[in-house]
């Protein structure tokens, strides 16, 4: 050590203070990562008694619902997608998220940019018209009356047409591209671009990560909705998943292992998918969250 | 901002296509989530359309004072605002605390995070299912922990508070991850040097969480309970996939649903697709959200003024 430095007080102190709290941090450390196992404990825990039971057989869960599986029984997977309609309700599902979010994206996309940019007149209020839509009460009633007169009740389209709007994807946009410096504007404006290939060449492209990640978030909104297939949809042919796994619970309501394969497996394709676009999603939840 | 794409006709482009999207709000979403007044104040009934037929405040009249019914509807929203309260305090303090856990430099954050996430992408009704698995009554692992206690639940099928607390602990459980990655949203935004700085100047942990961090997460301690608040007074989903309806346990949301969509039993009134009698529970709703949500609003604004300047 440095004879020089020992010798100068200030640094002295600091030294004994700096190991002081490297002990502390230790203590710290530890208790964080207690703390931490509790918790993913409490995640882990339902998760992992899903897959248990998901590999035992009837006889064996209604033993001992709790112990560890010993037969690592696959016939439940294989029971399960024979009994239910699987591959249709994912199909539907499937179905109903790309063509919802195709066309709210290209609905939202041109609506944003106007906002931000402020080229309307009244974007002001517009902008409004998107935030308070978090307070106004629930639409479902009037929707439902609307979509009946349409003749649209318990059809593919009727369905799709209820998921068109997302005020806070709007919010999203918004915020984003107003970050997308006005410059390229002027530059596009002097080399004579017109208003579409404005928006198409210049502003779509810078506005990618916002978009993928809107579009992830209202598809997951798609995916996992379970009231309006429950309202809207009465034909068994237009079940999404969500309301297929509800419909095989009604059926096999007491048979755990079957019920727990089917949930693993429709759960299965939003895990993995969640692992490669975790980034996006989480984004997507925060995005527009910390306006300060 | 002027608009720099030409003048006179090209003017109209960006109004031609500001269309689409607004229309689509005000036709699907907006409107009627306004009609719901509306409709609040007619008898409309059932599935075939038909036209209007208005009967006054009658609805309210019945939702908030007539018979048994009221005074189960009473229950539900004092349930709701029961169930707003546990949700929003108890959520807001896990969340937290994991998103403290989590910024620090740790072994296996990514992987902590991305756990306490994945049920907010699962869905209600894998959410629910798994609960319901989870709190299986016969010897399943909740059951057997409580055992162990000496306690005897019936746990989701047991008395109605029981039942409701039960859904309580699901919807924190399931939307802890929302909570948790909005703070540490926020918690990056701090600069580690006023950490540094602090310390430097002899502030102990605590010290520094209370003078450094939560001053500074502010945006996000409104915008969490800005969205718990106003979510879980809305939210009912759970409670339709783990318990069904059952009078003593329902919440305000499921009441619209239940008498809107003749998915009533027990002691209710239980004429089908009540939408008249549903869209007047809706306005009561919305009348809640309201009061709490701007009330919050307002609180929140000021505190942020006092702490932010």
């Amino acid at each position: 050590m440095n004879p020089a430095m020992t010798a100068d007080p200030l640094a002295a102190t600091a030294e004994t203070a700096r190991t002081r709290r490297r002990r502390r941090l230790d203590w710290t450390t530890v208790a964080s990562y207690a703390l931490l196992l509790v918790l993913a404990v409490i995640y882990v825990g339902p998760m992992l008694m899903l897959v248990n039971t998901a590999l035992k057989t009837t006889p064996e869960f209604a033993k001992d619902p709790v112990a560890l599986t010993a037969t690592f029984s696959i016939e439940n997977f294989a029971e399960a997608w024979d009994k239910a309609d699987f591959p249709r309700y994912l199909v539907n599902t499937v179905m109903y998220a790309a063509i919802a979010t195709t066309v709210y994206l290209a609905a939202a996309f041109p609506l944003s940019v106007a906002i931000a940019r402020r080229f309307v007149r009244g974007w002001n209020w517009l902008y409004l018209l998107f935030v308070i839509a978090l307070f106004l009460p629930i639409a479902l009633i009037p929707q439902f009356q609307l979509i009946l007169n349409l003749h649209l009740y318990n059809t593919q389209v009727g369905y799709i047409l209820l998921f068109l709007t997302n005020p806070i994807g709007v919010l999203i946009l918004v915020g984003y591209i107003r970050t997308i410096p006005r410059e390229l504007d002027e530059a596009a404006a002097l080399e004579g671009s017109g208003y579409l290939r404005y928006l198409v060449r210049i502003v779509l492209p810078l506005t990618k990560p916002a978009l993928a990640t809107v579009a992830i978030l209202h598809a997951i909104g798609v995916w996992n909705e379970l009231v309006l297939a429950n309202i809207y949809l009465t034909n068994q042919a237009y079940f999404p998943i969500t309301r297929g796994l509800i419909v095989f619970t009604g059926i096999y309501g007491n048979d755990w292992p079957l019920l727990s394969a089917a949930v693993l497996m429709l759960a299965a394709p939003m895990v993995v998918l969640y692992l490669f676009l975790q980034r996006y999603i989480i984004g997507g939840f925060t995005a527009g969250s910390l306006r300060g | 901002m002027t608009y720099l794409f030409g003048r006179g006709a090209a003017r109209a482009w960006p109004y031609g296509l500001v269309l689409p999207g607004l229309l689509l709000y005000l036709v699907f979403a907006l409107l009627p989530s306004l009609a719901t007044v509306v409709y609040s104040l007619t008898d409309t009934n059932g599935l075939t359309p038909a036209p209007l037929n208005f009967i006054g405040l009658a609805n309210y009249q019945e939702f908030l004072f007539r018979g048994a019914a009221a005074g189960e509807n009473l229950e539900a929203l004092m349930r709701t605002v029961l169930f707003c309260f546990l949700v929003t305090t108890i959520q807001f303090v896990v969340g937290l605390l994991a998103a403290l856990l989590l910024n620090q430099k740790l072994v296996g954050t990514r992987w902590f995070r991305a756990l306490f996430f994945l049920p907010v992408i699962l869905g209600v009704t894998i959410q629910g299912l798994v609960w319901r698995l989870f709190l299986y009554p016969l010897d399943g692992p909740v059951d057997s922990v409580l055992e162990l206690f000496g306690v005897e639940s019936e746990l989701l099928g047991g008395s109605g508070l029981g039942a409701f607390l039960w859904v309580t602990v699901v919807q924190i459980w399931s939307n802890m991850g929302i909570t948790m990655v909005i703070f540490l949203a926020g918690l990056q935004t701090i600069p580690d040097e006023l950490h540094e700085a602090a310390r430097i100047d002899g502030a102990s942990r605590r010290q520094s969480f209370w003078n450094v961090t939560w001053p500074l997460l502010t945006p996000a301690v409104t915008t969490n309970l800005i969205l718990s608040i106003i979510g879980s007074l809305q939210a009912w989903q759970l409670f339709l996939v783990l318990i069904n309806y059952r009078p003593g346990t329902q919440v305000l949301g499921y009441v619209v649903y239940a008498q809107a969509f003749g998915q009533t039993s027990g002691s209710t009134t239980s004429n089908s697709f009540r939408q008249g009698y549903g869209a007047a529970a809706a306005v009561v709703l919305f009348v809640v959200v309201f009061i709490v949500g701007v009330t919050a609003q307002y609180l929140l604004r000021r505190r942020e003024e006092r702490l932010l300047g």
